[in-house]
């Protein structure tokens, strides 16, 4: 077969057996891969309304068609299940070189069910899988030191899936990580990790992803290469990567700044792009990716060095301004530890900031101010651990707030905390957080990028704003068949020109913009059967109703009413009723093959 | 001879060359079985390339005891950019050590003493395989895109040089 290994490898924790099965390739033609194979799979495997936290809940781990080929980009993989966090579905995407080394070992997907009777290390060596106890050994490790042991003791070629303390000790946001600095960061698939006793997964594949003619289709990557993505236009994508959005998002005051209190942080020229390209060291990159977006910078601090990759952006914003953190030192250091520690940076800024907040506001006394390092740098142990003030924080960000009486300090859509993007900045990404499938979220459609970065669309005005989501919604639903990272601008004709080697026929755009949104309603069938409605399709409503006092957005007031009625346009352009459900006329439109 | 290396300081650690190099051996991807590899630890971003010296090294030559590893002539013109075209030019003449099927006996000498653990028993054909240059379009070469990285490069040395003047044509050791 053709670039699918076209099978399935389950991984059953409790009776500590594996089976392999064919992957679904009606489904596999319908949905094509990534988000959309992951979804129909969920759809089947998960039985509606199951509690998050059993046994039963499955950990999907999946690839893209074009894992393990030159198409770069095309590497990434998602850790998929139904979060506990969110209760609803959530797929995370990360980096690295796992995904191609699962298709050399001959599989496209995991499926990973049950719970393990003690902690434990799956190994998979082609078609050879082994339970190996986690204890003594790697149970306790932080993530790097998980990923280096395995290869000592498995493979020296070993890719490695695992969580660090802070996945053992079911920390809501804790992830996933991955060659020790990709990270499956959000929805708590590293507590589901830990709640299941699995420390990690290694693989190591030596087997083939066939492609047809290889020749030919290398001659036409090397081509789509150089045509589309190695392009002037493109290049500030290795030259800084995520880093140049500081001054933009700044600029534009929609940088959340001390949980959130404002839009523009006055040190994010200490913690802006041109700052981490004094300290870089070295370009990294995914592998079968050209482009090599990731920096690994190295930092002195307090007579230490501090080296690794990142902080991306998000970090920087979370953990950065809106902690109220100007030092890059200090910034490296708390984004090192949230990657060893095994904990999503987005959330951790989140829920520290709130902390600080309650703190400077004399709601609560954690111990942690703005701005202050000591404190910032002692909280992630805290929080993976559940020790002292981390117990409390352990909470989460939504639960946090509303322990102590002011729920509206919590940044949160649907128990997700939110990224860097302040909506009063950027009017666009009021919709964009409600009505994303997993919850607060920058991923699903970005009106950052024409508000903000182009400038394209006003940032100000919620008219166009249900329209832009929906096809921003629907394009990253398509790009995540792929699975194309968002550093490759990829437009339909680039993704019918490869998908065109996988289905060996022409491939029209109108079929793929059917696909994503066929893909876009499959995840809200799904969510609506796990329990979601329209009243979760909501946004912090400080957003919608306290401007800014200073700063680029000063004074900008979206407004509930406004938030409302285009949350309607929303549904009602969707071809969904006003309660957020799709009609069966859509469903039968986009030939979606599973109702309610 | 000609032959490629991998700048340590430069590579980003892809493994585009890995995995077109296995393609056009293999007609699929197949990177454990590439001819060349980038070593890369995730956590130190520590990376170290494995290439083929070809003739300036020759170790694997020198120990078959099968007159298994044969210098051919090779013209090498790559496809892509690489950091010393602009000192060698577009092509290069020289000669290549390629594996002879035939009389390859797996016998694993020149597995024990290639200094860079680039020739090994194939998996399926059970035979040594190595590095040929891609019949003169490395595509290590043209897959080292990023006109920021080019990390994959083609050197001569200067044995190739004299090998060329005593080693007209086609030619055995």
């Amino acid at each position: 077969m053709d670039f699918y290994q076209g099978k399935v490898l389950r991984i059953d924790l409790s009776r500590g057996a594996s089976a392999v099965e064919p992957l679904n390739m009606e489904w596999a033609e319908k949905y094509v891969g990534g988000k959309g194979l992951l979804l129909r799979y969920m759809w089947e495997e998960i039985p509606p309304r199951l509690d998050p936290w059993s046994a039963d809940n499955p950990i999907f781990v999946v690839t893209g068609p074009f894992a393990g080929t030159n198409v770069s980009t095309s590497s990434r993989l998602i850790v998929g299940c139904k979060s506990p966090v969110t209760g609803v579905l959530n797929d995370s995407y990360v980096g690295g070189s796992f995904a191609p080394e699962l298709k050399f070992a001959g599989y496209d997907m995991i499926i990973v069910t049950g719970r393990a009777p003690h902690p434990t290390v799956v190994t998979i060596k082609d078609d050879v899988v082994e339970f190996r106890p986690a204890e003594p050994k790697y149970w306790g490790m932080k993530t790097s030191a998980v990923e280096q042991a395995l290869r000592e003791d498995f493979d020296p070629d070993a890719k490695v899936l695992s969580i660090g303390p802070a996945g053992e000790n079911r920390i809501p946001w804790a992830c996933v990580s991955t060659d020790q600095y990709h990270k499956a960061g959000r929805g708590g698939h590293g507590a589901l990790f830990g709640d299941k006793n699995l420390k990690a997964i290694a693989i190591r594949g030596t087997g083939s992803v066939q492609v047809g003619d290889a020749k030919a289709f290398l001659a036409d990557i090397c081509r789509i290469h150089e045509e589309y993505i190695l392009t002037d236009d493109n290049y500030w994508v290795h030259e800084e990567g995520t880093p140049i959005l500081v001054d933009l998002i700044n600029g534009a005051g929609a940088l959340p700044t001390r949980n959130w209190s404002e839009g523009e942080f006055e040190d994010a020229d200490k913690i802006n792009s041109e700052a981490f390209q004094k300290i870089r060291i070295k370009k990294r990159a995914c592998s079968q990716c050209a482009i090599a977006c990731r920096n690994f910078h190295g930092v002195e601090l307090g007579g230490e060095m501090v080296r690794g990759e990142g902080p991306e952006y998000e970090t920087i914003a979370l953990c950065g301004a809106n902690c109220g953190i100007g030092d890059i030192a200090a910034l490296m250091k708390f984004n090192e530890l949230c990657d060893e520690w095994g904990m999503d940076t987005i959330s951790s800024g989140a829920v520290l900031g709130l902390a600080m907040d309650l703190t400077e506001k004399g709601v609560k006394d954690f111990g942690v101010r703005f701005g202050d390092i000591e404190g910032y740098l002692a909280a992630p142990e805290l929080m993976a651990t559940r020790t002292g003030i981390g117990e409390e924080l352990a909470l989460g960000a939504k639960a946090l707030a509303a322990r102590y009486g002011v729920p509206e300090l919590a940044m949160e859509v649907k128990n997700l905390e939110l990224p860097g993007y302040d909506p009063r900045g950027t009017f666009g990404m009021t919709l964009s957080y409600s009505t994303s499938d997993r919850g607060g979220c920058h991923m699903r459609s970005y009106p950052v990028g024409d508000e903000i970065i182009t400038g394209d669309e006003p940032a100000d005005t919620m008219e166009g704003k249900a329209a832009y989501n929906i096809n921003g919604q629907n394009f990253s639903s398509m790009k995540y068949l792929g699975i194309w990272c968002d550093f490759w601008a990829i437009d339909l004709d680039q993704m019918s020109q490869l998908l065109k080697h996988l289905w060996k026929r022409d491939v029209t755009e109108a079929e793929l913009e059917l696909a994503g949104e066929r893909v876009w309603n499959l995840g809200r069938l799904f969510n609506l059967r796990e329990g979601l409605t329209a009243a979760d399709d909501s946004l912090p409503e400080l957003l919608l109703t306290k401007p800014h006092k200073r700063g680029p957005a000063a004074g900008r007031v979206i407004t509930t009413e406004a938030f409302a009625e285009k949350t309607q346009e929303y549904y009602r352009l969707r071809g969904w009723d006003e309660n957020g459900v799709p009609t069966e006329e859509k469903l039968v439109e986009l030939g979606v093959d599973v109702r309610l | 001879m000609p032959h490629v290396m991998i700048s340590r300081k430069k590579c980003t650690g892809c493994h585009m060359c890995e995995l077109a190099c296995s393609a056009y051996h293999e007609n699929a991807y197949r990177p454990s079985v590439a001819r060349l590899f980038s070593e890369v630890n995730p956590t130190t971003a520590d990376i170290k390339g494995h290439t083929c010296l070809q003739t300036g090294c020759a170790k694997c030559q020198q120990a078959c005891p099968h007159d298994a590893i044969v210098t051919r002539r090779i013209t090498v013109k790559p496809r892509g950019f690489f950091e010393s075209k602009e000192k060698l030019g577009d092509t290069v003449e020289g000669y290549v050590l390629v594996v002879d099927d035939e009389k390859c006996t797996n016998c694993g000498e020149c597995y024990e003493v290639c200094p860079t653990g680039v020739i090994h028993e194939h998996p399926d054909r059970h035979v040594a395989f190595k590095c040929d240059l891609c019949d003169g379009d490395p595509q290590c070469i043209a897959f080292c895109q990023n006109k920021y990285v080019y990390a994959v490069d083609l050197k001569i040395d200067r044995k190739d040089k004299e090998l060329l003047k005593t080693v007209p044509g086609e030619a055995t050791a």
